[in-house]
């Protein structure tokens, strides 16, 4: 997935990602492999309102982002849709980075430059 | 009024075609009917997999007694890999995606099936197939008579086409209200095929809402294509369903304290 926007004024993966999928996918990052069921679950907890449909509607929305793919489990349990993380947390900030600086690099090539090695200084 | 336009149309196109109208006629029909023999004969959609009782115990256990209530045999069912939540039903066989499991609860599950079983015990899934296939009849004769018909040919034709297309909407909607009554005669808690219909509004209704502001930054690309048509919808809405089903439900109710 690569970011096309980026809120300045939001903490962590929130400022890539819409709040509830980037509370999901700070949870699946934790669990890895989960069930939109199991993610209800959890999402309940704090948010007491939120419906099955919300949830599995985000999480597949992930799977097209790319952050999340889902395969069909069959067993005793019945068929149901198991999805599982594409990419670490840490991955996923690399590549946040990198999409952020050459997008800075391809329009204010000389300023990025001069604040990055500020930086370094 | 449905079943009286198809011979209405066989007659316009006798009468303006004559033997040539006959032959038409023949050839799209036989057409049809092997494409309906054909269709009824394959499995429809790709991902479909058979229900499996020791996969599934609670479903296959509960659509079977479903069934035995509705007075038919048990009906093959099919689990759809897709994860948008969706059912249907064609010949004796009832198909339920994998989506619906992720928004519903068991009861609401069985409850969407009730309803495809009151499609099955209601002869839709044989009829509906027919009214299909008896719209592309009309289709391909109207298009020859508009083609080849004099003025007021083509003036009945065009008539006889847009009554086809209101009747069937109103018939195919008619019938997914009778599927809905005779589910809610089936199931043990009709009150879950209304709670069932209100998870798949609010789940359709979030897919198509850019922004709700319940759930901020919602805004999902998985719409279903949209259909650009001037034919009137077959499908009742979600609303319509839910106020008919609570109806019927008091109705019910007065009923037995009675």
């Amino acid at each position: 997935m690569e970011p096309h926007e980026f809120k300045l004024n939001e903490e962590g993966i929130k400022a890539v990602l819409p709040p509830l999928e980037a509370e999901i996918m700070e949870h699946m990052w934790k669990v890895k492999v989960a069930t939109a069921g199991q993610v209800y679950e959890y999402m309940k907890e704090k948010h007491p309102d939120i419906r099955r449909s919300t949830v599995s509607i985000l999480m597949n929305r992930l799977c097209e982002r790319g952050l999340l793919k889902r395969r069909v489990e069959r067993g005793r349990g019945g068929m149901r849709y198991i999805y599982s993380i594409t990419t670490t947390r840490e991955e996923f900030e690399v590549r946040v980075v990198q999409s952020i600086l050459d997008a800075l690099m391809e329009n204010f090539r000389e300023a990025t430059y001069a604040y990055l090695s500020k930086i370094k200084k | 009024m449905l079943y009286a336009l198809i011979p209405l149309e066989v007659i316009l196109i006798l009468y303006a075609l004559g033997r040539s109208g006959l032959t038409l006629i023949l050839g799209v029909s036989f057409t049809l009917v092997v494409l309906y023999l054909w269709s009824s004969r394959h499995r429809f959609g790709d991902g479909l997999m058979p229900l499996e009782r020791r996969e599934f115990p609670w479903l296959y256990d509960g659509i079977a007694k479903l069934a035995e209530r509705a007075g038919i045999g048990m009906p093959k069912v099919y689990l759809l890999d897709d994860y948008i939540p969706n059912a249907y039903s064609f010949g004796n066989t009832i198909v339920l995606s994998l989506g619906l499991f992720e928004v519903l609860d068991r009861d609401e599950i069985l409850a969407v099936a009730a309803h495809e079983l009151g499609h099955i015990k209601n002869g839709d899934t044989i009829l509906f197939p027919l009214i299909t296939y008896g719209r592309y009849l009309f289709a391909v004769t109207t298009l020859t008579l508009l083609l080849l018909g004099s003025n007021i040919v083509k003036f009945l034709a065009l008539l006889l086409y847009i009554g086809y297309e209101v009747e069937r909407s109103s018939f195919m909607k008619g019938r997914e209200f009778k599927a809905d009554e005779t589910a809610l005669r089936l199931l043990r808690v009709p009150l879950s095929l209304r709670k069932a219909l209100e998870e798949l509004k609010y789940y359709e209704d979030l897919r198509e809402t850019v922004k709700v502001s319940g759930v901020p930054s919602i805004e999902p690309s998985i719409e279903r294509e949209r259909k650009f048509t001037f034919i009137p919808e077959t499908h009742p809405t979600y609303e319509e369903r839910i106020w008919r089903i609570t109806y019927e439900m008091n109705q019910l109710a007065n009923r037995n304290l009675q």
